[in-house]
């Protein structure tokens, strides 16, 4: 992991921008390699932005060499205002022989200029290589839809949204311009891989597939501010599994069908910590429980019948950091059919 | 064998390989080098990946007296030694509580009942659930005894709804008549489907990602063939001598040691025809027409094409190293290869009178394993009319180290007038994916536990394999007139003889 603080680098003018870039790997010839599979545009409206996703894009590129494009955009900003910097973000290869070089482009917008994000982009992407949009502002009306058609993944964490619909429905318009080719990345969806690893692997063989139609009841211990990632989880399992929605309350108890039409309930609980501290799954009597080990970074799933423990295993949990979770994505990759149908199951509690 | 298990949905969109089922792993040679070093960290590495299910637990079974925690005690020192990652104690702690020793001399039966009651407590306490996967880590002489045993104490035949499979290490024999009597020991005790014969070089990523450049690019299947491609050269080279093999090495020789197995399997990835899907039988049938494709030699063409090297003293990277025949424990008069250099000819459509030049060697100046498909040279009319003859495209493979694909073409030189030169255009997995790929044992452990043997030697491919190797190993037997044995330094590419083997057809070996 990246402990250095890197700078936004170079200032240019945008018209400089290529001969610029040109001239960083002149400088390091013989010394650098320059890498690049993905442009990876990272956006945000936040203050301070800049520095924390350059310091985000240099970890980034620990593992998957890109051309990151990171904007910052300010459009209530008074005053009108485009700057851009240069930078390179340079790790030493596996086989150490070699430093190996990702490159930055930074943007500054403010005011009216953030109108010609689409056009900036256009101009900046690394030809031939897919576009990663990491999406951190909440999503507008206002979008320019030339922007979408060129998106082929679009990284969004819908945890801290506060109108899930609304922000769902602009998305799902956004698909619709890019004529449904682009792929969703929900950072809350990938928040849950470990987890669903976990609780997966208890029914990998199939003398255990009884179970799926045996569940009664399912606990699950969220933080606070993690309500949507809890209910994304049950979403996958009714999707998976074939359960449908009856009711629920505030207070946290959802009733759900089975395939078979047996009644089912989820009880969900607020318990400060982890984003999912613990759930547990009770069929005939066996529970199957995943919850966060007491050294904080590895899950413990176990299988419970008749008060003995049995199937005891540590398995990885995943950082709960930005950075770690859109890597994993860059990673994983895949179509998103799966989060789609888990978000489809649960969208009237989000 | 078990039925394929039916789709877990909750794995839909998590992962795409098959899931193991629980098992006990049962390690023959369990206090060998090959445990320590590789088998046992590959098992740690996928637990600590979440790869293996919790009920995966490990038998180490050898001769020497030892409890399970002397076992277990030794396992984590080496583990922390050989892991691809650190290990972790919490993880390791889990890991090890599913690791148990079993005594027993290999050809005591007593030894297989304590087994089967040991297996049959491991299925209760550990829900293995009479899955066994027992891996032959011990000489080729020991295979006989450990299978007839597993026969008699009916570790072979699993229960209803459970399976058995053993891994056998390589060499699978040395010649075809020992390859098919271990065969047939094999096939007495275990049939085909139970039988996963390892060759480590079949689970590195850039040797399975041959199929997907080949496959998945539409660029190269249509120049893929004898029209296009001049010839293909395929080096494993190493620095390092013997270490401490001399007793297995002086018995085998590069040839049975490397090209039997490691380089006819690459050989085949690259001149095999498209398998009708990704089923590991729709591949292996195409890799075994390859290997009944390679023209076979006589005793005049062995001598012609084929040239057996030997090192004598020398230098690698500055230090002075000893010739082969002073290394310890080697025979002072050894005839043993440590290089071999030949010039194989695939007689099929595709690949008529295409050479595929394959070189190994010990003690050669740089380690690693590098694939060269070379291009024939475009009609060059146009260009350099005044300077000599333009190089080929050359598509370079290379295995390890720094597995990637690199692509020589040619280039103008910036300048007015119009001169041009060969550039390199470079992929390496490290610079791209800064994630390490997992070893290639761990691979091959998690396929033969999941049942898929895509990766593993199947019986008709090692026969064919070593019917192509016994006619050169025959003719450098002959006791009068049989070809020579070629010396070179350590520290060089190899003797002059395999120089002369490519440049007889116009050619040169690649500057590796």
């Amino acid at each position: 992991m990246a402990t250095e603080t890197y700078s936004v680098g170079i200032p240019i003018k945008i018209s400089r921008i290529d001969r610029e870039l040109k001239k960083l790997w002149a400088d390091g010839e013989g010394t650098m390699t320059r890498a690049s599979q993905i442009n990876l545009v990272v956006y945000s409206e936040e203050a301070g932005s800049l520095a924390r996703n350059t310091q985000s894009v240099a970890e980034i590129t620990e593992n998957r060499a890109c051309r990151a494009i990171v904007i910052a955009a300010d459009p209530s900003a008074e005053n009108d205002r485009l700057e851009a910097w240069i930078s390179a973000h340079c790790h030493v290869s596996q086989s150490g022989s070699k430093q190996v070089c990702s490159e930055q482009i930074s943007f500054l917008l403010e005011g009216s200029s953030t109108k010609f994000l689409s056009s900036i982009l256009f101009s900046q992407l690394d030809s031939d290589l897919p576009l990663y949009l990491w999406w951190q502002a909440n999503f507008a009306e206002q979008m320019d839809p030339q922007l979408w058609a060129w998106v082929d993944r679009l990284i969004y964490d819908s945890q801290p949204w506060r109108d899930f619909d609304q922000q769902m429905q602009l998305i799902e318009k956004a698909r619709r311009t890019s004529k449904q080719r682009m792929v969703l990345c929900d950072l809350n969806w990938t928040r849950l891989v470990h987890y669903r690893l976990a609780f997966a692997q208890f029914f990998d063989h199939p003398s255990s597939h009884h179970h799926f139609g045996k569940i009664e009841s399912v606990s699950l211990d969220h933080d606070p501010t993690c309500r949507s990632t809890a209910l994304l989880f049950i979403g996958w399992l009714a999707a998976q599994l074939g359960w449908e929605l009856t009711e629920s309350d505030q207070a946290g108890s959802i009733s759900l069908r089975n395939s078979a039409g047996k009644p089912l309930q989820v009880q969900l609980q607020e318990r400060p910590g982890s984003p999912i501290g613990a759930f547990t799954a009770r069929s005939n009597g066996v529970d199957f429980s995943v919850a966060v080990a007491s050294c904080g970074d590895l899950l413990q799933v176990s299988r419970r019948a008749g008060g003995e423990r049995n199937g005891y295993q540590l398995l990885p949990m995943g950082e709960n950091t930005l950075v770690r979770l859109v890597s994993e994505e860059l990673m994983r990759g895949g179509p998103h059919h799966v989060y789609l149908a888990a978000l489809q199951k649960i969208r009237p509690l989000l | 064998m078990a039925e394929q298990p039916q789709a877990n949905p909750l794995r839909e969109g998590l992962s795409t390989r098959a899931v193991p089922q629980p098992c006990a792993i049962v390690i023959f040679g369990a206090t060998g080098d090959l445990t320590h070093r590789k088998l046992i960290p590959a098992l740690y590495n996928l637990a600590a990946d979440g790869e293996l299910p919790p009920a995966v637990a490990g038998v180490g079974f050898a001769r020497r007296p030892k409890t399970d925690d002397e076992f277990r005690k030794e396992l984590a020192e080496t583990t922390r030694k050989f892991s691809r990652q650190p290990v972790r104690d919490e993880i390791w702690q889990t890991f090890a509580e599913s690791i148990f020793y079993h005594q027993s001399e290999f050809q005591d039966e007593s030894g297989y009942s304590s087994l089967v009651k040991r297996l049959t407590e491991l299925d209760r306490k550990h829900g293995t659930r009479g899955n066994r996967l027992y891996y032959l880590a011990v000489a080729p002489e020991q295979f006989a005894p450990i299978l007839k045993n597993l026969k008699a104490a009916h570790l072979n035949t699993p229960q209803s709804d459970s399976w058995a499979r053993v891994i056998i290490e390589k060499p699978f024999g040395r010649d075809l008549p020992s390859a098919r009597k271990l065969n047939r020991i094999v096939r007495e005790v275990f049939s085909e489907d139970q039988t996963y014969r390892i060759d480590h070089f079949l689970g590195k990523e850039t040797a399975q990602n041959i199929l997907v450049l080949r496959f998945a690019n539409a660029i190269f299947e249509p120049i893929w063939n004898t029209r296009y491609i001049d010839h293909v050269q395929i080096t494993a080279a190493e620095t390092l001598g013997v270490e401490g093999r001399a007793g297995y090495y002086e018995t085998a020789g590069a040839l049975r040691d490397m090209v039997q197995n490691h380089m006819l399997q690459l050989l085949c990835l690259v001149a095999m025809e498209p398998p009708t899907d990704l089923s590991a039988d729709s591949i292996r049938d195409e890799k075994v027409k390859v290997v009944r494709s390679l023209r076979r030699y006589s005793l005049e063409t062995t001598r012609q094409f084929v040239v057996r090297g030997h090192y004598t003293a020398g230098a690698i990277n500055g230090e002075p190293v000893v010739a082969y025949r002073e290394e310890k424990n080697v025979d002072p008069n050894s005839q043993t290869e440590t290089y071999v250099a030949l010039r194989a000819l695939v007689d099929n459509w595709r690949w008529s009178e295409v050479p595929f030049y394959i070189r190994v060697g010990k003690r050669l100046p740089k380690s690693g394993t590098e694939i060269s498909v070379h291009f024939k040279r475009a009609p060059m009319v146009l260009f350099n009319r005044e300077s000599t003859a333009p190089d080929q495209n050359v598509l370079v493979i290379r295995i390890q180290p720094d597995e990637g694909i690199s692509l020589r073409m040619m280039a103008k030189i910036p300048g007015t007038s119009l001169r041009i030169e060969p550039v390199k255009m470079d992929f390496h997995y490290g610079t791209s994916f800064g994630k390490p790929s997992p070893e290639a044992y761990e691979r091959l452990l998690l396929d033969a536990m999941s049942g898929d043997p895509t990766l593993f030697a199947r019986r008709d491919e090692v026969e064919e394999a070593w019917a192509f190797i016994d006619t050169i190993e025959n003719a450098w037997a002959q006791k009068q007139n049989a070809p020579p044995l070629c010396f070179y330094p350590a520290g060089s590419w190899g003797p002059d003889e395999a120089d002369e083997l490519l440049a007889r057809d116009g050619r040169a070996w690649r500057r590796f």
